[in-house]
């Protein structure tokens, strides 16, 4: 065994000034519980951008309501802070607006799945190129710990005092029900693992989804604990194919064993492809019409 | 003297008819003449059967701000729906009908049987007409049509085109046997004598030429936006607002535009505020109900400072209500709708000029205002057809709005600085040092959550006063004045569509010899108190007509202003009933008269 | 439960009109309907000269404003033909096909001009002046000072020639053996009679039987008349007035007695149960004559009307004619016909 070199604070600090990762972290100082797997979230996003060379100005975060909801104020991006389950038609809107821009959604599974869940197919049917960081924690946080659309049946909370007796949504098979074009699941507790999905993620040009399975570290003590999870869950199969819907299907029905890695992924038409599509269409369309027009004339004295 | 021209023609049959297609034709080849033109179709609320339609149009040589309470003449292309509309000619007005129907009727079910001794009837072998002329008895409408024209000897090129352009992207087989059916029935009316006293003058010419279309409010709304640049919208389908939609999904992609349809209505105006705050302009348009679903959305509009207009075009509610029918009673939806003292902009156009105009002005005051904007019409203004006169280059093109306040792009960029007018610095993502977070919580002029109380405070002052600049705004007439200056006897304060029914209610009213006068609100909110009460104070009795059951703006303007009004409410699904505001204007003279006397009593004693 | 009697009246003149009223009074509770072909609401007739004087608007024709028929509860179908009676039925037949049935039905379809057959191929450039609207055409057809050529000259057509030449126009009357008509003139009087003509203003001619018309150039007058000895007389219309013959046709089937008119009793009932006729239409029994016979004028035809409508009630009045029908030669050498005399108010 080779023993580790010391690292000195002054080292790492002017590395991770060098690295220009300080560029995408606001001031503010993160109001979320020590622990918590935003943390990784955030560091996860801050280094995917610093990969990709996003400029700032060109990046939007896009939150609801929820634990996430102050994730933009964390990062010295545009940001918008919107309501509980909105974020992506307010994402969408935005991308269609300017299809520069790098636009993030971020939100919890009661943001996404409950009051927001009625969005989360339109969004993936319609390819909107933005991507969507889903942090589950199967646990209403902010709201101080009731159960969500993800808590397992028999979870006790303020609000299931006789534990939930509701079956937990299947977030992925779902999504790739849905048509989402990426679909890929991390673990707040692989950070590296994290930093590089949500890259791939970002690379994307579609609708990517990706699941983020993380522990609620106050209101959770017993079910999804980083204990729990470090056990529980496994990498892909090294031989999974992303572009095998059928095989991403069944690895996400598998809930026994949460397995992470990139699903599926597909190349398609995004919408911004397809409105400008419509743009060329319209404008062409007079020609399209009198062409056919001209034809007809053409035929019609024989 | 020229004959002046104010006639109403109503074309009654069930949709197999070709009624509303007539119609249509009709009111294109006026407005091609030179008149100008009103009209408002009935539909069956069915989408399938042979229900009931009826084509009313209204042509003048001035401008005239409503239907008329009666029409001048009546055509029947389908007796049974017509019989029940005989009583709305006037006496010496025409009822035009089928002197042989195909088949047998039993008694009473012929229209001939119906008419008031007033009418005059012209008895119209319709169907033989259209067969000796296309061969097929499918004309019916336009032979009725041409007998029109011919009768009252309206411009038989007129109707030529508008036939013509009506049939242009048909085979032309199709144009030839309209205009062989429109010329047998203009022949039949040239040679018939008219016996009615409708009467028909020359259309005035215009001095300064434009374009004259036939618009509908939907229509002007759509046309609106596109003058004004609108670059994204965003939709979900409800009556009666879906034509908006419809027409920018054509043009809208012609010009570089972005339409998407929505999940729903939430999704509508998320997408919306996520544009407006991306720097595009940004539109949605729904009925009542799509409003209520948008009411959380807009408070974030108002909170993050994001233009966004919406369009609104009401229908009879609660919930489902009367989707094809017409009322005012969103006012205090749009007004209020939502939680926390959320002040947006509420405009509501009066015609269908008006809807063009507000439409494109919207986008302005939105962007300028850093507010969502609603445009509030209902179904009777989004339906009815209007010639709007398009006059030289649009100017509603954007104006560059962001750069107001002082605290430029850069390390110190404040997005919600306070100003003396309360407009902050606005930058759209893309722009580097204009770097902030827009948000719905309450926060500092950094745009940083924060729940101090002076914050929240100075804030909320912010977002409400610079909505009083917003009256200041040149663009629209937020209030005018119609009718009698000076005091006067009875003050109608009118918004929306009603101010058509009202105006024409005054106008009727002053030839009785009553002082009174007309003033249209378009300005709702915020609302313009002063000049408004500058009119109520002219005003023995102040009536405020509206299309709902709890006079929703009489409310708001009594609470405003301090000051009681008479409500005079009209909740039927209908549109205003000039007869009844008449009546109401009259009341309210003598109760004038009443209390005068009454007064001078004691005097005497 | 009573159920209400409907009164159906065919014709929109004189007869029909007073009999509706009538049956109104007598019946509060009946229903009425009076069918007529014309566009207007019931207007006088004998008024229709006044287009010369200025009276364009048929408004002023009306003898009761439009409120009369809603407060008196009597539908009037305007512009309504009848293509058939069936009295068994009791039914009418109307030409846009609809059945209407009647409980009491009154026939007061007056007469229409008669034309000789030998002017039928000509009845294009001849005007009538049995309506509003011919009455009309005929007033702008006449130019200032124009001449207007009256073949026959009927006792009708004699009326509206005193208000042409009144009104500064020229009346030429070709003579015929129904000149005068309904009136008879011994052939020893005649003469005096067509004095009486002559000093009214009328320019009388005798050319005999008339060949052919014809439409004059653009520059001349209207039209030119050709007669068989070779004569001709120019004009700006060409009127008929040959007398009347009832308006009968739509009963070709309905088994109705006739003769010329409808044949009714004194009681102006027809042979079929129900049916009554009254005015130009109809020919009444008369014992004196024994021979049914024609009433004209509107004294006559409006009595006719009421005594229809009060049998058609309940009564069983003769009709007797209280009007002298002679023409007269007035001490100022001019003509008079009793049957010029009405009632300006209908």
């Amino acid at each position: 065994m080779i023993p580790e070199q010391p690292v000195y604070l002054e080292d790492k600090v002017d590395e991770i000034r060098q690295s220009g990762r300080l560029a995408y972290r606001s001031t503010a100082l993160p109001t979320w519980c020590p622990g918590c797997g935003y943390y990784s979230m955030t560091e996860g996003l801050v280094n995917a951008l610093t990969e990709l060379r996003i400029k700032t100005e060109d990046t939007v975060i896009v939150s609801g309501i929820g634990c996430a909801s102050r994730f933009p104020f964390f990062m010295d991006t545009y940001g918008f802070h919107t309501l509980h389950g909105r974020a992506l038609p307010v994402a969408t809107g935005v991308k269609v607006a300017n299809d520069k821009l790098t636009v993030v959604a971020v939100g919890g599974d009661g943001d996404g799945f409950a009051i927001g869940g009625g969005h989360i197919p339109h969004a993936a049917r319609r390819n909107v190129n933005i991507t969507y960081l889903l942090f589950d924690n199967g646990i209403y946080g902010l709201t101080k710990g009731q159960v969500s659309p993800t808590s397992a049946t028999g979870f006790i909370t303020p609000t299931s005092p006789f534990q939930n007796r509701d079956a937990p949504l299947n977030p992925l098979l779902m999504l790739l029900s849905y048509g989402a074009s990426w679909v890929g699941q991390a673990y707040a507790g692989w950070p590296h693992h994290l930093s590089q999905l949500i890259r791939q993620a970002l690379e994307h040009p579609g609708f990517s989804y990706l699941h983020v399975l993380s522990p609620c570290v106050t209101f959770d003590k017993t079910d999804r604990t980083y204990q729990n999870l470090d056990l529980a869950v496994r990498e892909l199969d090294a031989g999974h194919d992303s572009s095998d819907l059928a095989a991403a299907m069944r690895a996400a029905a598998d809930t026994s064993t949460p397995t992470l890695g990139l699903y599926y992924a597909e190349m398609r038409e995004t919408l911004g492809q397809a409105l400008d599509l419509i743009a060329a269409r319209a404008a062409g369309a007079q020609r399209i019409k009198r062409a056919t027009t001209r034809h007809r004339r053409r035929k019609a004295p024989a | 003297m020229a004959k002046q021209t104010d006639i109403q023609i109503s074309i009654c049959g069930s949709a197999g008819d070709g009624t509303i297609a007539v119609g249509d034709i009709f009111k294109r080849a006026m407005a091609r003449a030179g008149y100008r033109v009103i009209a408002f179709d009935h539909y069956p609320a069915e989408i399938r059967g042979f229900g009931k339609c009826i084509s009313r149009t209204r042509i003048s040589n001035n401008q005239v701000y409503s239907m008329k309470s009666y029409s001048d003449v009546l055509v029947s292309l389908n007796d049974l729906h017509a019989i029940p509309h005989v009583g709305e000619v006037r006496d010496y007005g025409a009822i035009i009908y089928d002197s042989a129907p195909m088949s047998a009727v039993a008694e009473g079910a012929h229209i001939s049987g119906h008419l008031m001794p007033g009418h005059l009837p012209y008895a119209l072998p319709i169907r033989e007409l259209s067969e000796l002329a296309t061969g097929a008895n499918r004309s019916r409408n336009i032979v009725a049509l041409g007998f029109i024209a011919g009768l009252y000897q309206l411009p038989q090129q007129a109707f030529h085109q508008a036939i013509a352009a009506k049939f242009e992207a048909k085979a032309p087989a199709v144009a030839d046997t309209a205009l062989a059916a429109f010329d047998s029935g203009f022949k039949s009316g040239s040679s018939t004598y008219k016996f009615d006293d409708v009467q028909v003058g020359r259309p005035r010419a215009r001095k300064n030429g434009g374009e004259v279309r036939m618009m509908t409010g939907n229509g002007a709304i759509a046309h609106g936006c596109l003058e004004a640049g609108i670059e994204t919208f965003f939709g979900y389908p409800i009556t009666p607002a879906t034509g908006i939609m419809e027409r920018l999904a054509v043009e809208m992609p012609r010009r570089g535009g972005r339409l998407v349809q929505t999940e729903d209505e939430i999704a509508a105006i998320s997408a919306t505020i996520g544009a407006g705050y991306a720097g595009a302009r940004a539109a949605t348009a729904t009925s009542g109900p799509g409003l209520a679903l948008m009411a959380e959305m807009l408070g974030l509009g108002v909170m993050a400072e994001v233009p966004a207009v919406v369009f609104v075009s009401q229908r009879g509610g609660p919930s489902t209500g009367m989707p094809t029918k017409t009322e005012q009673s969103d006012l205090n939806l749009a007004v209020w709708g939502g939680h926390g003292d959320a002040g947006r902009i509420v405009l509501a156009p009066t015609n269908v000029e008006g809807c063009r105009r507000c439409a494109a002005r919207a986008f302005e005051m939105a962007e300028k205002f850093q507010v969502p904007v609603i445009v509030l019409i209902d179904l009777y203004l989004s339906n009815r057809y209007e010639t709007v006169f398009l006059q030289g280059e649009d100017n509603f093109l954007p104006k560059n709005w962001q750069r107001v306040g002082s605290s430029a792009p850069g390390d110190n960029y404040r997005r919600y600085e306070l100003t003396a007018d309360g407009l902050s610095p606005r930058c759209v993502p893309g722009e580097a040092g204009g770097i902030h977070t827009a948000t719905g919580l309450e926060h500092d002029e950094y745009g940083r959550p924060n729940d101090n109380p002076d914050v929240h405070s100075l804030m909320s002052e912010k977002r409400h006063e610079k909505l009083r600049d917003a009256m200041k705004y040149r663009g629209i007439n937020f209030t005018k004045r119609f009718g009698d200056k000076g005091k006067i006897d009875v003050g109608l304060l009118a918004w929306g569509s009603t101010f058509g029914e009202a105006l024409e209610a005054v106008l009727l009213a002053r030839e009785e010899g009553i002082r009174c006068a007309a003033m249209k609100v378009v300005m709702i909110s915020p609302l313009p108190s002063r000049p408004i009460l500058r009119f109520c104070n002219d005003c023995q009795q102040v009536l405020v007509p509206e299309l709902n059951y709890t006079g929703q703006f009489a409310n708001l303007v009594s609470g405003e202003l301090g000051r009681p009004v008479v409500r005079v409410n009209h909740a039927t699904g209908a549109p205003m009933d000039i007869n009844y505001l008449l009546t109401a204007i009259r009341n309210a003279a003598k109760k004038k008269l009443r209390s005068k006397t009454t007064t001078s009593n004691p005097t005497k004693a | 439960m009573p159920t209400s009697t409907h009164h159906v009246v065919l014709g929109n003149g004189i007869a029909g009109n007073h009999a509706a009223d009538v049956i109104r009074k007598r019946d509060p509770n009946s229903r009425i309907t009076i069918i007529s072909a014309g566009a207007l609401l019931f207007y006088n007739r004998y008024d229709l000269p006044n287009v010369f004087r200025g009276r364009h608007q048929w408004v002023d024709y009306l003898v009761h404003p439009p409120e009369y028929y809603e407060s008196q509860n009597i539908t009037l179908r305007r512009k309504t033909r009848v293509v058939e009676l069936e009295p068994q039925a009791q039914t009418l037949s109307l030409a846009h096909r609809e059945t209407l049935h009647y409980d009491k039905l009154l026939i007061a379809t007056g007469g229409h001009a008669y034309i000789p057959a030998r002017l039928l191929d000509d009845v294009g450039l001849m005007h009538s002046f049995h309506n509003f609207r011919v009455a009309m055409q005929v007033q702008s057809a006449v130019r200032k000072n124009g001449t207007v050529i009256m073949l026959g000259g009927d006792v009708m057509g004699l009326d509206l020639a005193r208000t042409i030449i009144a009104t500064g126009h020229r009346v030429i009357v070709a003579l015929d053996n129904r000149t005068f008509w309904p009136h008879e003139i011994a052939q020893s009087e005649r003469a005096r009679y067509l004095q009486a003509l002559e000093s009214m203003g009328l320019d009388v001619r005798d050319h005999g039987k008339v060949d052919h018309i014809e439409a004059g150039n653009s520059k001349g007058p209207a039209r030119q008349v050709f007669f068989e000895d070779g004569s001709e007389i120019r004009g700006d219309v060409v009127m008929p007035f040959f007398g009347l013959v009832p308006t009968v046709d739509f009963l070709a089937t309905s088994g109705i007695d006739m003769e010329r008119g409808i044949l009714v009793n004194p009681q102006l009932q027809t042979a079929r149960d129900n049916i009554w006729a009254a005015g130009d239409v109809c020919q009444i029994w008369s014992a004196t004559s024994n021979a049914y016979r024609f009433y004209y004028g509107y004294r006559n035809v409006k009595m006719m009307g009421e005594v229809a409508a009060y049998n058609m009630t309940g009564e069983q009045s003769p009709f007797e004619s209280t009007v002298d029908e002679a023409l007269e030669v007035t001490s100022k050498g001019l003509l008079h016909s009793p049957f010029w005399e009405y009632d300006q108010r209908g």
